[in-house]
């Protein structure tokens, strides 16, 4: 099933790359349409997903034996809502790049073969596998900025590229170097998360390559300070590349901090706690600051993701249940929010050609439901409580405190500043008097964009009130990293590092 | 009394085709003058008769091995192995060679009259380097060496009308005759250091005895290294690739660069690991700085080269570099894969530089690949996906080659150099990203079509070879496992 789910997006985009013609509909409706199959499967999956059980539905296939490579996949509460989070995505981002007119077919296929790379990278239980996906995924996102961006696109792409690959190539001699320690421990070779996670390493050697992954993980984040590749790849990406960017993309690098750091060098992560929450923290309100003096909305919207995901790495390194929960919840919620919020700068700049604040003002005259979308989601994003950012946001900081108390103290700064940046942000674009003519002759919301927002808003409001849903499905996994921490390592979790459980338990 | 050695034709069946069909084509077009169609069959045929009388060889040696029979393997009184390794090495050999006449096909059709001749001198070329993978003496291997090198300097200056290629070949010519005096000069002194030149006699002598002064032998091994480093053009032995790579005609230089590194390696591999595997911790740190110096270098400047041959070849400096860190891994695989892919990718590549410079055109712009993908998407996607191998993209065969070489080299505890050479492969991406870039992204200047003749069934093979053996690299990965020398 899981490999059916990496290979239905390739499938699919053959079948786009076959379909010969020029008009553009028949191949953006085709991909927009064969997108929803791998939905479909993802929303089966979640239904049918055991949270007790950890990994399931395991496909486990020699690649190469002698080098002990596998296809190796299957999914956990960790990786569950982010696969079912890019399948969700790539549809609406297709059907929103409806202004994308030229190379449509080569436009399909490349983010058809994004989410296929997503996907594996986050199903792949083979560190092999997983640099493979990792790696691959690089091209169809470069294409997509590079080709379908705006003025200063190239530099944008390749300073992507060549970012993510410098990190990934550390870590690729990491993998390299586990791998071999556990042939020559074991004598047999193997890739394997599970088999590598029990490794004895040095402590030299553990810190070694827990930097390598950390810093590979920490540019794909991003955080500071290697996020300066991130403002220009969202401004210059189309709209459906940044949504996908946010949304999914950066969520690797938290994502696999969780999944690889914590579990195989479990000793390095806990000594690397403070440093990781100090970049944590300085990332949330450095890039709450910055987003502040943005003239352009895109770029504000992308340093506040610099912001938010120091958030999850905070919770990821608080290693209290609270965080990790809250980590991953936050995981998906931002990828909700923000991805929406890009979809409503690319509306808006379909309308006005423009992305400058200050061309702005007094909008909620002339189209209502944008700005009313823009609202909700600008509450959704600062974390009002009701909608899914209180809960994700509440999680980490009630999971950091007992562990870091003056970080969260610190973070939850970032929260407020959030609020400045969003809220003022909103105030100049949409309220005011039009003072400009432009502005006050723009054309509402169409049914298709309604359409392609509102699952997001629902989803939102679903998490935010209800969020049991999701953590059911989570905690299980979360726990489990938790316990193998606590267990291979003399940590010693704070009073009450479980409290996320006293929570959830409360609540029933 | 000399007794002479007892021949075993099936030894050098394989290089007796190659150069008897090199006489044949010449022959055949003096005493017919055919269409050049025809010559094409009669190649397709010589390179067919080669390829299957190797694979001969190869079920011969698998029944000689598995009777525990590994004398039956060599011939000629210890000058011609057939063995594993040699064997995958001339597959790819001749493989290079067919691909290599298909995108040099237009090249050689345009000669006229002369193109018997480039065939003759591509076949002899191929004869040549064959002999010297199979070589189990030093001196055999140096006739096989100046066979092949003399054919290609030949080569290099076929395109004659023009300048370029006139310098290119007297620049490859005087360099490259310096070189091979410095190869035989080691193997002179190797020669004086354990009064062998025989690779398993050299390997007996090392084991047998203690050497009191074995300066003689260090020395040796270095200028032997030195003198094959120039053939595969690893740094600081590089310094000709580039102007060769530019001037020679642009079908057949693919085919040039991908059999000399195929041989070069072949050589390198085989007389450090099996003759002088006692003496590793000698010449190990040397290679790696060979290997580093040659990574960093291609790599660096390739960055900054505004013509695509000559970016083709500093990253030729660069793969050399990462096929050596194969040789510091110590394992044959690792090389002769990374060998195959890329002989195969290189060619693909250099089909795609005739498309667009034309068939004996000097020089290939930047400028020129200016929108290619919007003139020719194919041929645009097919050399997107050759650079990404070449890069070593995952799910590009050139990611599994690069993989298998680093993963060797830090088992021998060179982890220093891993990491060197994986940060190389980055800054090896930025130039190919940016002949990428030129080609999708900045809008293109002219708009003529471009005529792809056979050049299509290459670039298919090739980006075919580049994909499949990314996804499923086993069955070659087996072979190459198997192909192990003496």
């Amino acid at each position: 099933m899981l490999t059916a789910l990496i290979l239905l997006p390739v499938a699919a985009a053959i079948v786009v790359a076959l379909i010969p013609g020029r008009r553009r509909e028949i191949h953006l409706s085709l991909g927009i349409a064969l997108s929803v199959m791998p939905l479909a499967l993802a929303g089966y999956l979640f239904w049918v997903f055991e949270p007790a059980a950890g990994f399931q539905y395991v496909v486990d296939v020699p690649w190469y034996e002698p080098w002990g490579i596998a296809w190796n996949l299957g999914v956990d509460g960790i990786s569950l809502p982010m696969v079912v989070l890019t399948t969700l995505l790539v549809p609406i981002a297709l059907a929103a790049s409806t202004t994308i007119t030229n190379r449509t077919k080569e436009f399909v296929m490349y983010t058809l073969l994004l989410e296929a790379g997503m996907i594996g990278a986050f199903l792949a239980l083979d560190l092999f596998l997983f640099f493979v996906f990792f790696e691959a995924m690089l091209i169809p996102m470069y294409f997509i900025i590079g080709i379908w961006g705006t003025e200063r696109r190239i530099y944008a792409a390749v300073k992507f590229f060549i970012y993510t690959a410098f990190g990934s190539a550390l870590m690729l001699a990491a993998i390299i170097g586990l791998a071999l320690t556990y042939a020559s421990q074991e004598g047999s070779a193997s890739f394997a998360l599970s088999d590598l996670a029990g490794l004895d390493l040095s402590v030299g050697t553990e810190r070694m390559f827990f930097a390598a992954f950390a810093i590979a993980f920490a540019i794909k984040v991003p955080l500071f300070p290697f996020h300066t590749w991130l403002p220009d790849a969202h401004v210059e990406a189309p709209t459906a590349g940044s949504v996908l960017l946010a949304a999914v993309l950066l969520k690797l690098g938290t994502y696999g901090l969780l999944r690889f750091n914590l579990s195989l060098f479990p000793d390095a992560s806990v000594d690397a706690i403070p440093i990781m929450a100090i970049l944590a923290v300085v990332g949330i309100i450095y890039g709450a600051v910055v987003a502040i003096v943005q003239p352009d909305l895109k770029k504000l919207v992308a340093y506040s993701s610099v912001s938010h995901l120091g958030f999850i790495v905070l919770g990821t390194f608080a290693l209290t249940s609270g965080g990790l929960q809250g980590a991953v919840i936050q995981n998906v919620n931002h990828g909700l929010t923000t991805g929406a919020l890009f979809l409503l700068v690319g509306m808006i700049y379909d309308r006005r050609h423009t992305k400058k604040i200050a061309d702005f003002g007094g909008l909620q005259k002339s189209v209502p439901l944008l700005a009313g979308f823009f609202l909700f989601m600008t509450f959704a994003s600062i974390g009002l409580p009701g909608l899914n950012g209180f809960v994700g946001e509440f999680l980490v900081l009630i999971g950091s405190y007992p562990a870091l108390p003056s970080f969260t103290v610190i973070a939850a700064f970032g929260v407020v500043l959030a609020a400045i940046y969003l809220l003022w942000a909103y105030e100049r674009v949409f309220t005011g008097v039009p003072d400009k003519e432009e502005n006050s002759v723009l054309s509402d919301l169409s049914g298709r964009e309604i359409a392609l927002l509102v699952p997001i808003a629902v989803l939102i409001i679903v998490i935010g009130l209800y969020p049991k849903l999701l953590l059911d499905k989570i905690t299980p996994s979360t726990e489990a990293v938790l316990d193998n921490i606590v267990e291979q390592t003399d940590y010693t979790m704070p009073e009450p590092g479980r409290i996320g459980d006293v929570l959830v338990a409360g609540g029933e | 009394m000399i007794t002479p050695p007892e021949i075993s034709w099936i030894a050098i069946a394989p290089d007796l085709a190659l150069a008897i069909g090199a006489a044949l084509v010449l022959l055949v077009d003096v005493q017919w003058k055919p269409a050049p169609r025809v010559l094409g069959w009669v190649v397709g045929a010589i390179l067919a008769v080669a390829a299957g009388l190797t694979i001969v060889q190869w079920a011969q040696g698998a029944d000689a091995l598995a009777a525990g029979d590994t004398d039956s393997l060599v011939a000629f009184s210890g000058l011609i192995t057939m063995d594993g390794f040699a064997i995958f090495s001339r597959v790819v050999l001749i493989a290079a060679t067919g691909l290599g006449l298909a995108a040099g096909w237009r090249f050689v059709v345009s000669l006229g009259r002369r193109g018997a001749e480039a065939i003759a001198l591509v076949l002899l070329a191929t004869t040549g380097f064959s002999l010297m993978v199979a070589a189990n003496n030093l001196v055999m291997l140096f006739l096989g060496l100046e066979v092949g090198s003399i054919a290609l300097y030949v080569l290099a200056g076929l395109a004659r009308e023009r300048r370029e290629s006139e310098e290119a070949a007297i620049k490859y010519f005087l360099l490259g005759s310096f070189a091979s005096a410095v190869f035989i000069y080691g193997v002179a002194l190797i020669y004086a250091g354990t009064g062998s030149f025989e690779i398993l006699g050299i390997r007996q002598h090392l084991n047998d005895f203690v050497i009191s002064n074995p300066a003689v032998i260090y020395i040796g091994i270095g200028l032997v290294v030195a003198g094959l480093g120039f053939k595969v053009s690893a740094a600081p032995f590089h310094t000709w690739a580039p102007d060769v790579y530019q001037g020679a005609p642009a079908g057949l230089v693919g085919y040039m660069a991908a059999v000399a590194k195929v041989a070069g390696f072949a050589a390198i591999a085989r007389i450090l690991l099996t003759a002088f595997s006692d003496l590793a911790d000698t010449w190990l740190p040397v290679v790696a700085g060979i290997s580093v110096l040659s990574m960093v270098l291609g790599s660096v400047l390739a960055l900054v080269q505004g013509d695509v041959r000559r970016l083709l070849a500093y990253s030729g400096v660069a793969h050399a570099g990462f096929i050596m860190t194969g040789v510091v891994g110590g394992a044959t695989d690792g090389v002769l894969f990374y060998l195959a892919i890329y002989a195969i990718q290189l060619v693909g590549a250099f089909a795609v530089v005739a498309v667009v410079s034309g068939p004996d055109g000097a020089g290939s712009s930047l400028d020129e690949y200016r929108g290619l993908g919007r003139r020719s998407p194919l041929l645009a996607g097919a050399f997107t996906i050759l650079l990404l191998g070449m890069g070593g993209l995952p799910i590009t065969s050139g990611f599994v080659a690069k993989f298998g070489v680093f993963t060797d080299a830090w088992a021998q505890g060179y982890q220093w150099l891993v990491i060197v050479a994986v940060i190389a492969s980055v800054v090896a991406f930025a130039f190919y990203i940016r002949v990428i870039v030129v080609m999708y992204m900045d809008d293109a200047g002219e708009e003529q079509p471009l005529r792809v003749g056979p050049e299509r069934w290459v670039l298919a093979l090739a980006v075919g070879a580049t994909i499949l053996w990314g996804i499923f690299p086993s069955s070659l990965l087996d072979l190459a496992a198997d192909a192990l020398p003496i």
